[in-house]
């Protein structure tokens, strides 16, 4: 027997917390950002040396190689986003636990970059996902991911703990939270077999 | 290194020739869009083959015409089954007799789920510059997204000019305002 609970939520005391509690609750937040990176191209290769001993964003408080999507906070997409692939970055970024921060890295990810006119690449990821920083560059540095996880840091301390993602309606299709029905998903079956399997006229 | 031209009804046999004088390792296949020729437009169709000892690779090209169909290489090679998929979901080209062992033909390889049109052909208009401005520039400190023809003050002559300058596949004013 299943029981229907409602999606728990953990905002409804911090929005009525004391100033004080919400700076603590800011200030935990901003220097434990665990990282999730999508990386899809070149760009990524820059958020790796980031990563490493010469930047080395953990000094940022920023943890890379979480475990997956539903064990981090930030999501860093840097890469070319293309069509076929925003599906999965719409649903990666649909498992990550609430508050969720997004950075674009790089300009394929901001805005198609030099693949603008192709006929298979997403002009932006902000188009399927909220973005809460771009980071410039073709492709940028990893100063400048340092930059763009500062100014994150910023804006996480400046909000309001459970409101992260409260702006005004109508929201565009990226910023729509999906339910918990639309990233869960039953088996699927294997694809039916063909008339003839491989491998069998080959002798 | 210079493409052996071969009559689009030899393909299949020069080839097979070909593969029998050592080249016996396909190395890739594609098309080139040549509608816009002068004479005898259609599609090239280039194949790379490569003989590994002594070391020497051929270049194999063939003009197909819009709609006609070529033989396919998948009986020579397994390997060219890809290749061929990836020429016909790009370029439209049809492979007669292909056959890559699993019996569903000729099918889209890369492309995502639903996609209509065949984009390396230079008639498929990129759609994208019809619903949005092209934000990118020719030259330092042009370009950000405004619209191009918003600041002219002579807009006919100008706008006469770069329609000829549109590369293929940029969509053209019929496609409306933009």
């Amino acid at each position: 027997m299943t029981v229907d609970l409602p999606t728990p939520r953990v905002g409804r005391a911090a929005e009525a917390a004391p100033q004080a509690v919400r700076v603590v609750l800011n200030w935990g937040r901003r220097y434990s950002l665990w990282v999730f990176n999508f990386g899809l191209a070149c760009c990524a290769i820059e958020f790796i040396s980031a990563s490493m001993a010469r930047h080395d964003f953990i000094r940022l408080g920023v943890i890379p190689f979480a475990p997956g999507p539903r064990q981090s906070d930030l999501m860093v997409v840097s890469g070319t986003v293309t069509d076929k692939m925003a599906p999965a970055i719409r649903r990666l970024y649909d498992q990550m636990p609430e508050p969720k921060y997004v950075i674009s890295y790089g300009a394929c990810s901001n805005s198609g970059g030099p693949y603008w006119d192709s006929y298979s690449v997403t002009k932006g990821v902000d188009q399927i996902i909220p973005v809460d920083v771009y980071v410039p560059g073709c492709p940028p540095r990893p100063e400048a991911l340092l930059h763009g996880i500062l100014t994150l840091q910023q804006q996480i301390a400046a909000e309001t703990p459970g409101h992260a993602r409260a702006r005004s309606r109508p929201r565009p299709y990226a910023e729509v939270p999906a339910s918990a029905g639309e990233v869960t998903r039953g088996l699927v079956s294997p694809p039916d077999t063909s008339p003839s399997a491989p491998g069998e006229d080959r002798s | 290194m210079t493409p052996q031209d071969v009559a689009s009804a030899a393909w299949a046999d020069r080839v097979r020739e070909a593969r029998d004088e050592g080249y016996d390792f396909f190395d890739w296949l594609s098309a080139v869009d040549q509608t816009d020729a002068e004479e005898d437009p259609g599609f090239d169709v280039v194949c790379h083959l490569i003989r590994t000892d002594p070391w020497d690779r051929v270049l194999l090209r063939t003009r197909v015409g819009e709609d006609t169909p070529l033989a396919s290489l998948t009986a020579l090679f397994r390997g060219a089954a890809w290749h061929e998929r990836e020429t016909h979901e790009m370029f439209g080209i049809d492979f007669t007799g292909f056959d890559d062992g699993t019996g569903h033909g000729l099918r889209p390889l890369l492309l995502p789920d639903g996609f209509e049109g065949t984009p390396l052909r230079k008639s498929f208009q990129l759609a994208a510059r019809a619903s949005k401005p092209w934000p990118g520039a020719k030259e330092p400190g042009e370009g950000g997204g405004e619209r191009q023809g918003a600041d002219t003050e002579t807009p006919a002559p100008r706008k006469r000019a770069r329609r000829r300058l549109l590369p293929p596949g940029v969509p053209d004013e019929s496609w409306g305002p933009r």
